[in-house]
């Protein structure tokens, strides 16, 4: 089997790798692990280029066995080789690679056997456990260092004893490492179910002068391995004078079970300077589950605007009816921040009796909460209308205006006259733009899509010119059937307002059943301008919706045919270069003979054939027969890359070319086709040489663009 | 990382609540997730930003992608970026020059390690926009210095990566924000919303467009000579990938190493992104179990539950870089990154126009984060969500390389009684890096 990389070239070329850009559009075929190995062991071990070791190595990561560990041990002393060797001993299984590290591990020295002692550490080789104790009194710190964390990843009771009683003993400089390692000992013991043994050791890095970070790490480790026993911990944390602390008291809070902590972080709060209630607040807020509520009510109020604001935001996540009055309270403030928060939480509070609760406020409210309420029922979608119903009638626009605004949200089919009727007979001018939209939020959310357009299309008639064009826009918006032959009929009507509005509207509709209206439009609408907006409208739900292919192509050939004009006759050859088909190419073929048309056509032609490439279809004859015509054709070089480097892929276009200007390469893209990318990061270009004909020609092509060669002058 | 050219010029830096909570009023009028955005008083953000409510930032590999996060964090009021560290001399001195331009003063320190950074105590947080060869060791460092982190992706390079990243974040306590913008973008987290409150009836599919699926890996050039170090530090630039030699031609860091090993790359890039938003769409659940080969421009995964998760990469409806698709029994949205959305209802909109919804800037990615400094939540890219998009990203990648299908345990974290997958879910790091 072939490598990935053979076809590149480059190991004729010695030194040279290329970075790699491996289309895998579809699935390779696996390769077999014996075949593999040994071929790259024989690259192994042959006087090949470091670089050509190097992605052996790599590739070895995969196929590798115990075979393979000796060749790779010998590289590991290797400054340029050593990492490489490490990335496949690093994950083949089995003894034999363990011990070979352990040897280097006894061996080597330096940065180099940092990284054998970090290999170790992640293979978690027990075995090498007495080497790295031995390791940590290296006079290199990084090597002393590696050990530690490596034994920390071992965990098991050797390296966790030497660890701590390292702790105590090691330099200054090696303190944090032992440190980590250390709570990577706890933290594995804490996941077995050994809490208590975890929290020695936690408890022990935590007194240790380790760094601040190091006490943070042990300090969220002693906390949790406590239980509900590490509450106090917790608490006298989140009033360390250490902001690290502080900061790690308030994460853990979050993920800390039970309910004790809620409690206590009530009783924190009473005590707590107001910079820290902000805080904890939100982290209490955070515990929904079993957050102590009325202490959260309590700060929000606060005489404290930090506190107050903070706690407002957290009842938003955990408050519930027994918040409303407050809320509203300050909903209707005088402090426009604190409104803006407060009014934001009421929009969210959750709690079940919520609803029932404003609509029971509702009846007898007046002054500034009436408003507000309004308002909350648009937005909590509260079923209130007959209160609101109540409000249309209120002398204040501004409490009709909101309860306009809460029926669009709120009302049902059975009642939406009221606000088309709102919106048709209008009485009061300033209420007309508000009752518009919010007939228009009600109609779009409507379940019963096609009652609702029923309704709208029978008060059409009825209503005055500008809220006729409103109506068919709302009708537009929804969709549908009904909606679908109201605005079609618009169009085709013999108003020339509802030309216009229907036109536009069904030019723009947002589904494929808009078809056969838009057709019917673009063949016979009543004027030029409105034909041109039918048919772009029919070439754009072919370019724009999901549909069967035969469809679409269908419907293209249809626009083509009909459309009276170049520019739309363009839009479909767009179309099917978008969804590239046979039959869509046979199209593009046969607007070649348009004159004004060649060019794109053309472009388009080639384009879908390039697309069409993999897909099993007979390009060339679809080509031939749309009437593009054979020629003798000569490959004489051909050459891919840029900046001055590049590789010659004649061979590879000399057994694409045919008897057609146009070159079909296998694979997707041209990195592909010429076996990799010669010059990764940069766009490259393709060169060709060539006889047509007996005329001699060149033709460059931007990477990836459709071969097609011009005709030699 | 997406090279979304769209402006980031946010009016006043502070649009975020105002259009969150326009946001969050969604479909059925209870909660859409969004972040919880505490009022600005609250936390120090209301123009008079006391020192005590500063987050101090440095940057680590800042170039294209890294200045437009620079960007969006120097906007930020209570944001004093004091460092600077990069492999090239010239990014070095001009991110310096823009960030004292704009605190109006020559206080912005650069390294050249990003381990001196690091050292510093008073940097609370960093920003690590390097190449993703170093996403996630950088990641790791940076989580153990005590810094909290906006790292941009793809954030790993292995399954591995993936798992240890997220213990990393959980055991150091440390705030991590994977850049993947598009989960504080509101028309995303509307499409996602839709798709996890279940208005789109049971879920089937998800689509994320993987942007190619070609299986990338950076090789080993002709020699060049090796720049001056203090130009260009080709040693730190290579950081945790295998030796070679340099060669100019490798130092697209954009691309180099990208997913690292053999099966790097592929749908990484912009899977890193649209299959971070599926996973959100199915409510963050664990990744897919099985993973096909392509076929047809596809690759299909599912999950347990039998949705499926489908790397697509045609048939989309033209709606910017990045799209995804939900599909539902009852509905259907797709969303691209012109912050348009389509979907098979207008009443999934519960009477709201898309362009209200709103899309772009990235800046409430970097808000979010900086809120999550500040109170110790979790923020939408954290740890785990990237850990769970990756790892997704990561296998699909490795059915593509075999030609087969593959199946995940998402218990054991290993692929079952499949070694070869098995062994492409790591690789070692060169000396002396460690995670």
């Amino acid at each position: 089997m072939k490598s990935i990389f053979a076809p590149f070239g480059w190991l004729a070329l010695g030194v040279l790798i290329l970075a790699l850009a491996m289309p895998l559009a579809d699935a390779q075929q696996p390769r077999d692990s014996v075949t593999e190995e040994q071929r790259l062991l024989t690259v192994l071990q042959s006087d090949a280029p470091s670089a050509q070791k190097a992605i052996s190595c790599k590739e070895l990561a995969i196929y590798g066995s115990g075979k393979a560990v000796p060749e790779l041990a010998k590289l590991l002393p290797d400054p340029q080789l050593s990492s490489w060797a490490r990335i496949a001993l690093e994950v083949i299984p089995g003894e034999q690679a363990n011990a070979a590290l352990r040897t280097a591990a006894e061996s080597m020295q330096g940065q180099l056997l940092v990284g054998v002692i970090n290999t170790i550490g992640v293979r978690r080789d027990s075995q090498a456990v007495p080497i790295l104790i031995g390791h940590l009194k290296d006079d290199d710190v990084e090597v002393a260092s590696a050990s530690a964390v490596a034994l920390g990843r071992i965990a098991d009771d050797d390296a966790r004893k030497a660890l701590q009683a390292a702790l105590a003993t090691v330099p200054e400089d090696l303190r944090s490492p032992v440190a980590e390692a250390c709570v990577l000992c706890a933290e594995a013991r804490l996941l077995s179910g050994r809490q208590k043994e975890a929290a020695e050791i936690y408890d022990q890095v935590r007194n240790a002068e380790v760094p601040m970070q190091r006490i943070v790490e042990a300090t969220r480790g002693s906390i949790l391995a406590r239980g509900q026993a590490g509450v106090p911990l917790l608490v006298q944390s989140l009033r360390s004078p250490e902001k690290k602390l502080r900061q790690l008291a308030l994460a853990t809070v979050r993920e800390f079970p039970g309910d004790q902590i809620d409690a206590a972080l009530a009783k924190e709060l009473k005590v707590a300077p107001p910079t820290r209630a902000v805080s904890i607040i939100q982290a209490m807020a955070d515990r929904p589950q079993t957050v102590v509520l009325p202490a959260i009510l309590a700060a929000a109020r606060s005489d404290n605007p930090q506190v107050q604001a903070s706690a407002i935001d957290a009842l938003r996540r955990v408050g519930d009816e027994s918040c409303l009055e407050i809320l509203l309270s300050l909903a209707t403030s005088d402090d426009p921040e604190l409104q803006q928060v407060a009014k934001s939480t009421l929009a969210e509070l959750p709690g079940e009796g919520v609803n029932n609760r404003i609509v029971t406020m509702l009846s007898g409210s007046k002054g500034k909460q009436y408003p507000v309420l309004l308002h909350l029922v648009a937005q909590r979608r509260v079923d209130a209308v007959p209160q609101v119903v109540q409000a249309l009638s209120h002398q204040d626009p501004v409490i009709r205006h909101a309860a306009l605004k809460a029926l669009g949200q709120t009302v049902s089919i059975d009642r939406i006259s009221l606000l088309i009727d709102a919106v048709v007979q209008s009485k009061k001018a300033e209420d007309t733009e508000v009752a518009s939209q919010a007939l228009r939020a009600a109609s779009i959310r409507m379940p019963d899509r096609e009652a609702c357009a029923l309704q709208l299309s029978k008060s059409i008639p009825d209503a005055v010119a500008a809220t006729k064009t409103l109506l068919l826009e709302i009708l537009a918006e929804m969709g549908g059937e009904v909606a679908l032959a109201q605005v079609s009929a618009a169009a085709m009507s013999r108003d020339p307002q509802l030309q216009d509005d229907g036109s536009r509207l069904l030019g723009k509709w947002n589904s494929v059943d808009a078809a056969p209206s838009l057709m019917r439009l673009a063949v016979s609408g009543p004027s030029s301008k409105y034909r041109v907006r039918g048919m772009r409208g029919y070439i754009g739900v072919a370019r724009k919706f999901p549909m069967p292919e035969s469809q679409r192509v269908e419907m293209c050939r249809q626009a083509f045919e009909k459309a009276s004009r170049i520019e739309e006759q363009k839009l479909v050859l767009d179309v099917v270069q978008i969804h590239p088909s046979a039959e869509g190419l046979a199209l593009a073929i046969k607007a070649q003979r348009v004159p004004a048309l060649k060019t794109d056509a053309t472009l388009a032609a080639s384009q879908i054939a390039q697309k069409l490439g993999g897909k099993a279809v007979d390009v060339a004859s679809i080509m031939k027969a749309g009437g593009m015509k054979p020629v003798k054709l000569q490959i004489i070089k051909a050459t891919y890359g840029a900046d001055g480097v590049s590789k010659d892929v004649t061979a590879v276009i000399q057994k694409s070319a045919g008897s057609l200007p146009w070159i079909k390469l296998s694979g997707r893209g041209y990195n592909a086709a010429f076996g990799g990318d010669p010059v990764p990061g940069k766009v490259k270009k393709l060169i060709i040489q060539y006889v047509m004909d007996g005329k001699r020609g060149t033709g460059s092509f931007e990477e990836n663009a459709p071969i097609l060669l011009p005709q030699p002058k | 990382m997406s090279r979304k050219s769209a402006a980031v010029a946010v009016p006043n830096g502070q649009p975020t609540r105002r259009q969150f909570l326009k946001t969050s009023a969604a479909v059925t009028g209870a909660a859409i997730a969004a972040p919880t955005i505490i009022p600005g008083s609250a936390l120090g953000l209301d123009g008079a930003v006391a020192p005590s409510e500063r987050i101090v930032v440095g940057g680590i590999g800042i170039g294209r992608r890294g200045g437009y996060d620079l960007g969006c964090f120097l906007q930020q009021k209570d944001v004093q970026f004091v460092a600077v560290c990069d492999i090239k001399e010239k990014r070095r001195t001009a991110v310096k020059k823009q960030v004292d331009a704009h605190h109006s003063n020559d206080q912005c320190a650069t390294y050249r390690d990003f381990r001196e950074l690091l050292d510093r105590s008073d940097i609370d947080a960093v920003l690590i926009a390097t190449g993703p060869n170093w996403h996630a060791t950088a990641a790791m460092t940076a989580a153990k210095a005590g810094k909290d982190m906006y790292c941009e992706k793809p954030v790993t390079k292995n399954i591995s990566q993936s798992l240890i990243l997220a213990d990393t974040m959980r055991r150091t306590g440390r705030v991590f924000q994977a850049g993947t913008q598009r989960r504080n973008l509101p028309h995303f987290a509307f499409a996602c919303e839709l798709a996890r409150t279940g208005r789109l009836g049971k879920l089937k599919k998800v689509y994320a467009h993987p942007a190619g699926m070609q299986a990338m890996m950076s090789g080993w050039l002709v020699p060049e000579t090796e720049p001056d170090p203090q130009l260009v530090d080709w040693n730190m630039y290579l950081g945790p990938a295998a030796w070679r030699p340099f060669n100019k031609k490798l130092l697209d860091g954009f691309n180099f190493e990208k997913g690292g090993g053999l099966v790097g790359g592929g749908v990484l890039e912009w899977g890193s992104h649209c299959v971070d938003l599926c996973q959100w769409a199915v409510d963050d659940c664990l990744p897919p179990v099985e993973y096909n080969a392509p076929k047809d421009g596809e690759l299909v995964a599912r999950y347990e539950n039998g949705t499926e998760l489908i790397f697509r990469e045609k048939g989309w409806i033209p709606l910017g870089s990045c799209p995804v698709r939900f599909e539902g029994e009852d509905g259907w949205v797709e969303a691209g990154d012109s912050g348009k959305m389509v979907l098979s209802s207008p009443e999934l909109l519960a009477g709201r126009e898309v362009d209200e919804i709103g899309g772009y800037p990235a800046t409430f990615h970097v808000r979010d984060f900086l809120d999550c400094v500040k109170s110790r939540r979790q923020p939408k890219g954290n740890a785990v969500a990237a850990c769970n998009a990756h790892i997704a990203c990561h296998a699909a990648n490795i059915a593509l390389h075999l030609g087969r299908q593959v199946k995940y345990d998402n218990v054991k974290h290993e692929f079952i009684d499949d070694e070869q997958a098995n062994r492409l879910r790591s690789e070692a790091l060169r000396e002396p890096w460690r995670l």
